[in-house]
């Protein structure tokens, strides 16, 4: 566990989208040791409102130049305010923080499930996964949204060498429905396949059903609520199976992000 | 000019009047990495039950005005795990321990502080008579100066360490409960405990927590914790206060020793920034330098 608590410099700021902003921070320390998965608590303001800090995933990280970066969309009085963020300010940021994917070294098909605003951990995976591969294995991309617009990172999916499908739900964007509809589909051949996914924790839950009712390994990334991020507060409490068969609560920000399917009781 | 933070609460003796409140600090270990352990008054651990407790279903925590509710329901790991597991490890670090006991009944309250009390390296206990997130004890104490007296009374016969009652705010007059304390045995009184809350999402007309009620810290109940230490102290004057309730900059602290607190707690500005204890410890130490002030006992009840 190596961790840091510092004001990063920003270094650039990008639109990325109809309503998306990269922010790219400059914090030695948390770009060499971030792990795709992981997370950083950003704090925007001194001020009282809004109080919590808010968990952001990387969204890519590049040790040599000691950058990395994070993906919001203006919705907000905290994202208003990280919008305001000028090139050479800084932002109190902790991290890197929490689980990270694993890549399933058995699989010889990864299937990266990306919805929505879900999507940034799965750009950081697959960047790192990519470069990893041998030419039997394959990696592919499911990536859903409510309208084609929200749609992120498909470039970088690409660019990649990663065969990308799309849902969205309005069929503004390839597949009309639900991106857990391509999974479901994609699962049908006999590839040895490992799925990770992050997204909607209802898109989460419905993956890990596809995934757990044919024996496919499956890591989902889960959201809650989260006031400290370094599992003092036990705000973010997400339900998992014990070894005897009970129920106990681990938390998203220490044990969590990245969960493996099987351990998560959906309430 | 030589300043000295020191501060004797009762018989517990405190490096410094800056610590980390109950239930915001974990066990104390969590924050090694970020924090220096070693300069804290003291760390008031998350309250510890005689069994495990798994605590609320989620949504636990929802996000208010300057401040936040919580129903984390006392998840905690037991007081046995932590005096085998975690104390050992925490005493490393020099910083006083105080154990902040919880419980159902009176006799698990008593149970829990007879354990602690025969372990080695634990400065004072912590009567969490005030959490508002369980369905029995807790708050059900803190609000009847009666069962207060009695819980007080039975944990000061069953452990010999200094005694530190937690009172609730969420009664009108704090005051005849702060007396039963003191009556009781208490050496010094920590107010207040979280305010009584809810919140709704108006996107999904539901509750933001899975129990509905939880409990109100940050800096919005500033306020309100400084007027209940203010009548405590006017009712009390020789007791120790100790100081909790959105507390998140040297000032809010200096306050809180103006209406005369002895020490203070911080609790919720750890989430937000996890040296705020410290940069308190400091900027009380600068101000006491810079207005000439030797220790805090010139500068404790000022503001009456």
């Amino acid at each position: 566990m190596s961790r840091y608590e510092l004001p990063a410099v920003v270094v650039e700021h990008q639109r990325r989208g109809a309503n998306l902003y990269e922010l790219i921070l400059h914090a030695p320390p948390i770009a060499e040791r971030a792990t795709p998965g992981q997370f950083v608590m950003v704090r925007a303001v001194r001020t009282h409102a809004p109080l919590w800090r808010r968990p952001y995933s990387i969204l890519r990280a590049n040790p040599d130049k000691g950058v990395f970066s994070i993906l919001y969309s203006v919705q907000s009085a905290f994202t208003e305010l990280l919008a305001m963020k000028r090139i050479g300010s800084t932002v109190q940021t902790l991290g890197p923080l929490g689980s990270y994917f694993q890549p399933v070294r058995a699989a010889r098909r990864h299937i990266l499930v990306a919805g929505g605003v879900g999507a940034p951990p799965l750009c950081f995976f697959a960047a790192r996964l990519a470069p990893t591969l041998t030419p039997d294995e394959q990696l592919l991309i499911l990536a859903g949204a409510r309208r084609s617009e929200m749609l992120v990172g498909l470039d970088e999916f690409r660019a990649l060498g990663a065969e990308v499908r799309i849902a969205t739900d309005d069929g503004s964007q390839g597949y009309q429905g639900y991106v857990t509809d391509l999974l479901a589909q994609a699962l049908d051949d006999a590839l040895e396949t490992a799925v990770y996914a992050c997204g909607p924790n209802r898109m989460l839950r419905v993956a890990a059903d596809i995934c757990l009712s044919r024996g496919v390994p499956c890591q989902i990334s889960l959201d809650a609520p989260m006031p400290c991020g370094v599992g003092v507060c036990l705000g973010c409490a997400i339900p998992v199976r014990t070894p005897d068969g009970g129920v106990w609560y681990k938390r998203a920000c220490a044990e969590g992000p990245v969960f493996w399917a099987e351990e998560v009781v959906w309430q | 000019m030589a300043v000295n933070l020191q501060v004797a609460l009762g018989r517990l003796r405190l490096p410094n009047p800056v610590m980390a409140a109950a239930g915001t600090f974990g066990y104390g270990l969590e924050y090694r990495d970020l924090v220096d352990l070693t300069r804290l008054g003291a760390i008031v651990t998350k309250s510890l039950t005689l069994a495990p407790r798994m605590g609320n279903p989620p949504p636990r925590v929802a996000e208010t005005p300057a401040g936040m509710l919580n129903a984390i329901g006392l998840q905690n790991d037991g007081v046995d795990a932590f005096l085998l597991e975690t104390l050992p490890r925490l005493r490393e670090y020099g910083a006083p321990i105080i154990v902040s006991v919880a419980g159902e009944t009176l006799e698990e309250y008593v149970q829990v502080a007879a354990k602690v009390s025969r372990a080695e390296g634990v400065a004072a206990l912590e009567l969490n008579l005030s959490c508002p997130n369980q369905a029995r004890g807790g708050m059900e104490f803190g609000v009847s100066a009666e069962l207060t007296a009695q819980v007080v009374a039975a944990v000061r016969r069953a452990a010999d360490l200094p005694l530190i009652a937690k009172l609730t705010p969420n009664l009108g007059d704090l005051t005849p409960v702060a007396q039963a304390a003191v009556d009781a045995g208490a050496d010094a009184l920590s107010l207040i405990n979280t305010l009584l809350g809810v919140a709704v999402d108006a996107q999904t007309r539901r509750f933001r927590l899975s129990s509905k009620v939880g409990g109100l810290s940050g800096p919005a109940v500033k306020p309100i914790a400084q007027y209940h230490l203010w009548r405590v102290r006017q009712a009390l004057p020789d007791t120790p206060l100790i100081g909790v309730g959105g507390i998140s900059t040297p000032d809010d602290a200096l306050e809180y020793i103006l209406l005369g607190a002895h020490a203070v707690q911080i609790g919720t500005a750890n989430y937000v920034q996890p040296t705020t204890a410290l940069e308190i410890l400091d900027g009380i130490h600068n101000y006491l330098q810079q207005h000439g002030f030797e220790s805090l006992d010139a500068l404790r009840g000022l503001v009456g």
